[in-house]
């Protein structure tokens, strides 16, 4: 049985070596894709806050109190997330903070479209209010989701095993 | 090496391992809080230093308007009956012949992709620089129909910026509904640029 198990470990061993290298590509790929997304928004909301207060003024979700607050403060956080998406050491807080968000704000487009309203999200720049691109913009959400959740799996570390 | 050995690990080697994950998760639910706190604080500073810095608390359109208006006139505005309206007919008979002033009250990014032919930007967002630009064609119109519009539909830039022109004391203003949408939509002729 022992001599079983350790001859099941080194086949494993051998075939898993490429398949974790493969998939150590993609997860890269898949955060500079990610990266890219999240920095480029950013740097569109910080160059007009104004603007990102009125697209989010009109999901009628926020108080006023708040609106500012996040128009302010999402841009720094977005680009920060792709930054973090970059580096090897900072890739799981970085995904979990995308993943965060894009919970919110496909939650906050779902919410719109249910309840009829025509607006542009602000997501990537200004637009004219147009309700087939608020539905391109929620299945981006979902595909931006998916891409975090699946870059934290694949980042978090297994530890090592213990002797019985 | 050490990721497929777990794999194969006894049952009682999981619990530290689960515990380990859990750990994990947390430090990083830990380092999502700081990376909000700390872009919150940067945009803050951003603002601050900002040559345009937003309030704390976000005032809608209408008010950031309202407060606009009273740089150009001292009477409160808004405190008259709102501006008639035009149908696209109407409109487009009125730009044609060019009988009224046509005024278009979209952002000027908007208006410099596509404006009615002949239109000038008088943008709702930035109404004292432009009206202060435009003062001399204004002047020389004041006795003439004036027709302003927006995006269409839901937009209300266009009654915004009529009624402050009516305000200002323009006596003959009006607003078309149906908008760039609907002018748009009728395959009628259209202009691009500043217009000026």
């Amino acid at each position: 049985m022992v001599g079983g198990r350790a001859a099941g470990i080194h086949r494993e061993r051998t075939m898993m070596a490429p398949d974790n290298s493969r998939r150590n590509y993609a997860v890269l790929a898949v955060s500079i894709a990610v990266a890219a997304v999240f920095i480029y928004a950013g740097i569109d909301k910080i160059r007009d806050p104004l603007q990102f207060a009125d697209s989010t003024a009109a999901f009628a979700i926020l108080p006023a109190v708040f609106i500012n607050l996040l128009a302010l403060g999402l841009p720094p956080f977005e680009i920060a997330c792709g930054v973090l998406l970059l580096g090897p050491r900072t890739r799981r807080v970085g995904a979990l903070a995308v993943a965060g968000i894009s919970v919110l704000f496909f939650t906050a487009l779902a919410s719109a479209l249910l309840r009829g309203l025509t607006l542009d999200c602000g997501c990537f720049g200004v637009g004219a209010p147009s309700r087939p691109r608020m539905w391109l913009e929620l299945a981006l959400d979902a595909a931006l989701f998916s891409g975090a959740l699946f870059i934290y799996l694949r980042s978090i570390t297994r530890l090592p095993a213990r002797a019985p | 090496m050490t990721s497929t050995v777990s794999i194969v690990t006894p049952d009682s080697a999981r619990l530290p391992q689960a515990r380990g994950l859990g750990s994990q998760i947390l430090r990083d639910l830990g380092g999502l809080v700081l990376l909000a706190i700390a872009s919150l604080a940067a945009g803050l500073v951003m603002n601050r230093f900002s040559l345009s810095p937003l309030p704390i608390v976000y005032q809608a359109p209408e008010q950031r308007f309202d407060a606009e208006l009273t740089t150009l006139v001292a009477a409160a505005p808004f405190k008259i009956a709102p501006a008639a309206t035009v149908g696209l007919e109407e409109f487009r008979s009125a730009a044609g012949s060019k009988s009224a002033l046509i005024l278009d009250a979209r952002p000027s990014v908007f208006f410099e992709q596509g404006h009615v032919p002949g239109a000038l930007n008088l943008a709702r967002d930035d109404f004292a620089h432009d009206y202060r630009d435009l003062a001399g064609v204004l002047q020389a119109a004041h006795d003439k129909p004036i027709i302003v519009y927006c995006s269409g539909g839901e937009c209300h830039d266009s009654r915004l910026v009529a009624n402050a022109l009516l305000s200002l004391g323009f006596g003959n203003v009006s607003v078309f509904t149906g908008g760039w949408d609907a002018w748009s939509a009728g395959g009628l002729p259209a202009s691009t640029g500043n217009g000026r």
